[in-house]
């Protein structure tokens, strides 16, 4: 319910149904008047958190956006950006991969096999209520401040994102058809191979665009936690230090990560659906 | 009337009529949000080897019920039944079963869900043979031109004819079928009854078709089961009197037909009027 | 339609299933951390005592903390939330600039912030309670912007006709709608909340779960690492089943509906 709608939906107010609309109205139903209107936004307001008149403690709270602007460009120059990212997006998308597989694999089990499903149920739930950031301190403990620890966080966030949604998937097939299949002579194997995995598809494909979001937070968490390295540890590190324009800095690379990300992974998913259909 | 039909009609007539099916006091009871839902009384039918028999009745009054207990997806409450002699206790994969609903593979397309009962370990055959017999069946029931269409983009009747494909083109020996041809036109329904009994006398298929339609019992069935409904109970069974093997198109304007329509209608038009719809 | 085996049977066979692997579990662990491996696993009947003692008086201190921050966020985070999307979705000028900022901002993981409001608001309960509030305001600001938006024009339209007054058509056509995206956001948002709480305790605090945690984890304390995970995992059911009624008795006529 939560999925954001598209940037571009139809604009019903301009003008009710009986002719008319305001002045703004007008100007907002062409594409370039909302662009316009929108980077009017937000122009002004960067000029007015660069121009505001304020006193030495604002200014040090607030820094600028000209400063903020130079850290970023120092950072793109000397390889900062590019280490702490790169590091950022290896951890997430291991402790994916490795989440996903477990994920998959096991929750296609489990849906075979519903009786042991509905055994180990209640403490499936109950890992599944565990806010998986409280996890971090142990894991550090166990496996060290290093990747380790945060991939095995992110893994087992995505694992329990994607078996609750393989589990539904595979239990969601229509009886019927495996019936009519099974009169035919088919085996359980042949059952499974020919209509379970690929009646479960489409679910395991939503578990797994879940579970992007989660890997990102969940890296970002850990490296917050305990870490040396990422795009966390840059936003923790220049925080601690009351690095203002470092802090504010990490958070524009931040916010710039997670807008492309998202948007990828819409195109992706639009063409993975228009290929099904 | 071509001289395969002609001759396995001669062959039905002169073959001793074995018990292929036989349902001694079956009945059914279902469990449905806590009370008890009685959906059919105790039943004694008994089908012959090669015999086509119609099961006609209103909505609900139990005739799918049959068909699952001969396709053993259900269990009897109460009595037997037997195949070839023996108990069902499972899946039967002697017989191929038509159901209202087609369970058509959404993401294959219509060929490849044709193909699939030859694609099983159980009958395994080699690609180019299938793909031949594909062919073969998709002319048959008129589909061709629609090989590589899936089923969403198919209409009702043309899924029904693909999922009669798939049934028949693994041959199986006894054919269930759960009116299969109600959502077609008055037209393509005539043509598919044709062929539906060629292939049935040509291969010597044992068939219990369920309709409401009456003519289409009387044109293809050698003996009509009429059910009663709710509970579902066997009312009465009548034979077809009439010689085989039948011009589907033109045994409609038949005297013999006519009676026994009417015969059978007086006995239908009562529960007709008190069954509602499910 | 398939017979089912009686449900009653089946259900007590799962039960004694589960309980058997439960205590297995827990006799596999006591056994695992008695040979040696305590310094790694602790065993459970030592969590069992710390959780006990800790039950005895220090623990609500930190209990306290925590679920503070947690529902005066959450209240605030909610009620702003709501508000702010009411307003901008049903003044479509607004909506209509601010729909790709806010999609944008959106897909931002907002926790990960956290320090930032460390830096600013120290080391007290004030951080968490506005990290809290932002995390649950965006996700309320989001889907009730959303639900205003969708409001079926033709059954306000409709309303308008028969007579009724603005007023009116909110309290009858416009909650009950915008209620369902509501409900939707808060079942979001709860577990959030708890995320955004135990992430900013454990950066820096002095008092709360997350500070029985990371104090525990400076002195290599197992026992009490697991106890804390147990009580966050109790909390997590808890407040995860009081989301899910009250969604049941808001939306009772959606559910009858269905």
């Amino acid at each position: 319910m939560a999925e954001p709608v598209s940037a571009s939906a139809p604009l019903a107010f301009a003008g009710n149904r009986f002719g008319g609309g305001s002045a703004l109205a007008r100007t907002l139903a062409t594409p370039g008047g909302r662009i316009g209107a929108r980077f009017g936004l937000v122009a002004i307001l960067l000029l007015t958190w660069q121009f505001a008149p304020a006193g030495r403690a604002t200014q040090f709270w607030l820094s600028s956006p000209s400063l903020i602007a130079g850290t970023l460009w120092q950072w793109i120059a000397d390889g900062t950006l590019w280490v702490h990212l790169g590091a950022t997006l290896q951890v997430m998308s291991e402790g994916y991969v490795a989440g996903c597989a477990a994920g998959i694999s096991i929750g296609i089990l489990l849906g075979l096999f519903p009786r042991v499903h509905r055994v180990l149920s209640p403490f499936l739930t109950g890992f599944y209520a565990l806010p998986k950031i409280a996890l971090a301190p142990l894991f550090i403990i166990l496996l060290g401040v290093g990747d380790a620890s945060k991939i095995a966080l992110v893994a087992i966030t995505v694992f329990f994102l994607v078996l609750t949604n393989t589990i539904d998937g595979v239990r969601d097939v229509d009886r019927d058809i495996i019936q009519s299949l099974t009169l035919m002579g088919a085996t359980r194997m042949e059952v499974i191979r020919k209509v379970l995995l690929w009646a479960a598809l489409p679910w395991i494909f939503m578990g797994m665009r879940i579970a992007v979001r989660y890997a990102f937070t969940n890296t970002l968490l850990a490296e917050l936690i305990g870490a040396n390295r990422g795009l966390g540890f840059l936003i923790e590190y220049h925080s601690g230090n009351f690095d203002i324009t470092g802090a504010y800095a990490a958070i524009v690379v931040l916010v710039l990560c997670s807008v492309l990300m998202t948007e990828l992974l819409t195109r992706l998913e639009t063409r993975v659906s228009r290929w099904r259909h | 009337m071509d001289r395969m039909t002609r001759a396995a009609a001669q062959a039905q007539r002169s073959a001793p009529a074995e018990t292929k099916i036989r349902l001694v006091g079956a009945a059914k009871t279902f469990r449905v949000r806590g009370s008890e839902l009685e959906a059919l009384r105790p039943v004694d039918l008994e089908v012959g080897r090669e015999e086509f028999v119609a099961l006609v009745g209103p909505s609900g009054c139990g005739k799918s019920t049959i068909l699952n207990l001969v396709a053993g997806l259900m269990a009897p409450s109460a009595g037997r039944v037997l195949y070839d002699g023996q108990e069902v206790t499972g899946p039967n994969r002697r017989v191929g079963y038509l159901t209202q609903k087609d369970t058509l593979l959404p993401w294959r397309a219509t060929a490849d869900n044709i193909r699939i009962a030859l694609e099983l370990k159980c009958r395994a055959t080699p690609r180019a043979e299938a793909s031949e017999r594909v062919a073969e069946m998709m002319d048959l029931v008129g589909l061709k031109g629609f090989e590589h269409h899936y089923p969403a983009e198919l209409s009702g009747g043309m899924r029904k004819r693909a999922a009669l494909a798939r049934t028949l083109i693994y041959e199986p020996e006894t054919l269930l079928m759960d009116e299969p041809f109600g959502a077609l036109d008055a037209q393509l329904k005539l043509l598919m009854l044709d062929q539906l009994q060629r292939l049935t006398q040509h291969r010597r298929m044992t068939v219990i078709f369920v309709t409401h339609d009456l003519g289409e019992a009387i044109t293809l069935a050698d003996r009509i089961v009429v059910i009663s409904a709710r509970p579902g109970r066997i009312r009465a069974i009548h034979d077809v009197r009439l010689e085989r093997p039948r011009d589907v198109f033109k045994v409609r304007f038949t005297e013999g037909f006519a009676r026994q329509h009417e015969r059978l209608w007086d006995e239908l038009k009562d529960d007709i009027a008190k069954g509602t719809d499910v | 339609m398939i017979d089912r085996r009686e449900p009653a049977q089946a259900r007590d066979s799962v039960v004694v299933w589960q309980l058997a692997l439960g205590v297995a579990l827990l006799a596999a662990w006591e056994a695992l951390g008695r040979s040696g491996g305590e310094r790694w696993v602790s065993e459970p009947s030592l969590i069992a005592v710390k959780i006990w003692t800790w039950l005895g008086g220090s623990l609500y201190v930190h209990l306290w903390a925590t679920v503070a921050e947690l529902v005066v966020g959450f209240v605030i985070g909610t009620s702003l939330g709501i508000l702010a999307g009411m307003i901008v979705g049903r003044s479509p000028g607004l909506a209509t600039i601010l729909r790709p900022i806010i999609v944008g901002l959106y897909s931002v993981p907002l926790v990960s912030l956290a320090p930032l409001f460390i830096m600013f608001l120290g080391w007290g309960l004030l951080p968490k309670i506005v990290l809290v509030a932002i995390v649950t305001f965006f996700l309320l600001f989001f889907n009730t912007f959303t639900g205003a938006e969708r409001i079926d024009r033709d059954l306000v339209e409709s309303m308008e006709i028969m007579g009724a007054n603005r007023r009116e058509i909110f309290r009858k056509v416009v909650a009950p709608a915008i209620s369902v995206w509501i409900v939707g956001g808060m079942k979001i948002a709860v577990p959030y909340a708890l995320v955004a709480t135990v992430t900013g305790e454990l950066l820096a605090t002095r008092a709360g779960l997350g500070y029985l945690l990371s104090q525990a984890t400076e002195q290599f304390d197992m026992t009490s690492i697991y106890a804390v995970l147990l009580i966050l995992m109790v909390i997590g059911l808890l407040l995860s089943e009081a989301a899910a009624r009250i969604e049941r008795r808001v939306l009772r006529w959606r559910h009858a509906a269905e």
